[in-house]
């Protein structure tokens, strides 16, 4: 390990300009603050946190819907985080609380369990491709979901596209990149190395970065070796494209991202909550769903804003009581940096 | 406790949510008394030559019965724990029942005898109690109060630990969390929960300890936080001697779970000056061979890990109730 | 939950697979792999979503020893 810190060093001192590198994956958001692996990098490697972390970038329409449905009477079930996300209208958390039949789960399966017992259950599926597949299964199994998944690809084309940023290479996210491969990222034309969660992993897959910036290459080359195929897992990728189509999604800090939501195909329009539960949903005023004031998370998602800098945080956003999703996903930015950062 | 009307599931889970409604409650209650130590496992009254050590402790479980115990056994043990890391002799412990009509009889009997059974083990005599029973579905099941009293002649508190004592756990820890979330998960894991009465053991090391937690609710973190805190030192544990079993570590990395959030039920974690650490971790070895140094205290404030780079990384207190985690 | 660790299929029963990791034993939902038994994947949300290589494997078991 200690080599590798100073083969680190050594390149970051040949390329000697300022690097910023990003990783888009909430997963390495958390072992690089763990491991305080911005401490021991050299000071012109910089490393951004992007928009990994699936709670982070749910829209607040999206919660807000889920839980109306839930406050009309219909059992909902998420993943543990998706629970406490604030909402203009409150949090599952919150509805729960009330008295509304809220569950967390920790995977489709028990959705499905969960379902037997509550015909009407709405699972509030949210993710990119690596939960995206459960919830298909589910869906194929009968089981009726609010679809908020989307592609991660279009969100990396996205910040490139909006230019706010520079970036000189990214930390590809590792399971992503098991579902969907190597070859779909070679179209951003940028340094990026696929990369694994240990602490090893991440030094490696940034001396790999550092070395493509050194020879001014724009490759994608692949750290997570022992499990990322150059294809991805072809099941995987036919199981999402059976259920669901690409159509525009939306992103909180981004707004509108042309083909990266995930829909539900009309064969499976029985098990789509926004058609089934059309009614209740037309009935909401979502004019709300906005951003909470003065919550930045929608900068933070962009990498344009460290969570530190945001006038809300440590102060009136705290992970108690969080007022964006940032502060409230265990690998939101503002979370890790809560917890991690504030030596 | 801003903008909050109700009671939320975190207030109980042993962590920052928790202190504030503690506090919340504390400031309400205006009497005081004698007592000594009121914020600690168990409260203290001086008699002159001995202290008296009194404590309570509610118990609810979900499931009720699991591999290495049950609701009677976590609840006596519970209480004499408390007593005991406080360097008290448990003297007497009282028993009160809440439990729903329709609550089989026979489950009752198991839980009563799996009490008696730690009654026996740890020497300590149930001396007085109560029953209620509430309407089906006013409560869940079961809950078990009890509360004990001990003597002692020397007081550990939590405030203790002294800058060049090593930290002390008497085995590995979490095993308890561990056992019921891989119920409620469907694991099978090889591993049971860890509960027992420790009022034995620690009667063996009691005078050469320093400071003393047994880290249930909040699991270490929150406990060695607080006697960090309170003793005014920093506490760095060493990633490579962290007390956990890999089966431990296997059900939190699946289901994302801070590990160090994991409750015991029959641990404790001490503060030992560095000249009788050896002569306590043999004595503690004959109960359970993991015990082991897991750290040090040194000067200044806050818990810390040593990671495998080398780079020390802030322990936490524990916040909201212990929820897996997708990516 | 990104954190990989190797589960082994011990056996498997349709679309379901008895799967221990580090002595943990779960059910766990083999129908996005291809898998047989002694093989180990990697699972993701009760699912597992991809075989490990051999060598992978005992490079990832000899980090968790150490």
């Amino acid at each position: 390990m200690k080599e590798l810190i100073q083969k680190i060093n050594a390149i970051a001192k040949e390329i000697s300009r300022p690097v910023s590198l990003m990783e888009v994956c909430g997963t390495h958001t958390q072992v690089i603050s763990r491991y305080g692996i911005r401490e021991i990098l050299p000071k012109n490697v910089k490393l951004i946190t992007g928009p990994g972390c699936p709670v982070c970038v749910t829209a607040q329409r999206d919660i807000d819907a889920v839980v109306n449905l839930a406050t009309a009477g219909i059992p909902v079930a998420t993943y543990g985080d998706a629970m406490r996300v604030p909402g203009y209208f409150g949090s599952l958390d919150n509805a729960r609380e009330k008295g509304a039949q809220v569950f967390d789960v920790y995977s489709v399966e028990e959705a499905m369990t969960l379902k037997e017992k509550y015909p009407e259950l709405v699972f509030f599926g949210l993710g990119f491709e690596t939960t995206a597949p459960m919830t298909a299964w589910g869906i194929q199994n009968g089981l009726t979901v609010y679809c908020a998944h989307k592609f991660f690809l279009p969100a990396m084309e996205a910040l490139l596209k909006m230019g706010e940023l520079k970036v000189d290479g990214f930390i590809d996210p590792g399971h992503v990149s098991v579902v969907i491969g190597k070859r779909p990222y070679e179209k951003l034309k940028i340094p990026q190395v696929i990369t694994g969660f240990s602490s090893q992993d991440v030094l490696e897959g940034i001396l790999m970065l550092l070395g493509q910036i050194k020879n001014n290459d724009l490759e994608v080359l692949n750290q997570y070796i022992g499990l990322v195929k150059d294809g991805g897992n072809l099941k995987i990728q036919k199981i999402i494209d059976e259920v669901f189509k690409e159509a525009d999604g939306e992103w909180r800090g981004f707004g509108m991202i042309p083909n990266s939501g995930m829909q539900i195909r009309k064969k499976y329009a029985a098990f789509d909550a926004r058609i089934k539960y059309k009614k209740i949903l037309d009935g909401v005023d979502f004019s709300h769903s906005k951003d909470p004031a003065g919550c930045k998370c929608g900068d933070v998602v962009r990498g344009l804003m460290e969570s530190k800098a945001c006038p809300l945080f440590g102060k009136v956003c705290t992970p108690d009581n969080p007022v964006g999703p940032c502060m409230v996903s265990v690998e939101g930015g503002c979370n890790v940096s809560y917890r991690y950062d504030r030596m | 406790m801003k903008n909050i009307d109700n009671i939320t599931l975190d207030m109980g889970g042993g962590g920052a949510k928790s202190s504030e409604i503690i506090s919340e409650i504390r400031g309400i209650l205006k009497v005081k008394g004698k007592w000594k130590n009121t914020q600690d496992d168990s409260a203290t009254f001086d008699l002159g030559k001995e202290k008296l050590v009194f404590t309570s402790d509610a118990f609810i479980v979900d499931p009720l019965f699991f591999p290495g115990g049950d609701i009677g056994k976590i609840a006596m043990s519970g209480t004499i724990n408390d007593l005991s890391v406080m360097g008290a002799r448990p003297i007497g412990v009282s028993l009160s029942i809440v439990m729903e009509e329709g609550f089989p009889i026979s489950d009752l009997k198991k839980i009563i005898m799996s009490i008696n059974k730690v009654s026996e083990m740890a020497g300590v005599p149930i001396v007085t109690g109560d029953t209620k029973v509430t309407e089906k579905g006013k409560i869940d099941k079961i809950e078990i109060t009890t509360s004990g009293v001990g003597l002692a002649t020397k007081v550990i508190s939590n405030s203790g630990a002294k800058v060049g004592d090593v930290i002390i756990s008497s085995g590995d820890l979490g095993e308890h969390t561990v056992t019921i979330l891989a119920q409620r998960f469907n694991y099978q894991p090889k591993i049971q929960s860890d509960c027992k009465p420790l009022n034995k053991e620690i009667e063996k090391v009691g005078k050469f300890l320093n400071a003393c937690k047994d880290p249930t609710r909040g699991g270490l973190a929150a406990n060695i936080i607080e006697i960090a805190q309170k003793s005014k030192v920093k506490v760095v544990l060493d990633e490579k001697t962290l007390p956990y079993k890999k089966e431990t570590v296997a059900v939190t990395d699946l289901l994302g779970i801070d590990i160090f959030s994991l409750a015991s039920e029959g641990r404790f974690i001490a503060s030992v000056s560095k000249e009788h650490s050896q002569k306590v971790l043999k004595i503690l070895k004959k109960f359970n061979p993991e015990a082991k140094i897991i750290g040090t205290a040194e000067k200044g404030n806050g818990v810390y890990v040593k990671t495998e780079l080398g780079s020390l990384r802030r322990v936490e207190m524990p916040r909201g109730k212990l929820v897996p985690r997708i990516c | 939950m990104c954190l990989a660790i190797p589960g082994k299929i011990l056996k498997i029963n349709g679309q379901l697979a008895k799967v221990d990791f580090q002595g943990v034993q779960k059910e766990i939902n083999i129908s996005l792999v291809d898998v047989k038994i002694g093989e180990h994947v990697m699972v993701h949300a009760g699912f597992a979503i991809e075989k490990m290589d051999r060598d992978y494997v005992n490079e990832m078991e000899g980090y968790l020893k150490a």
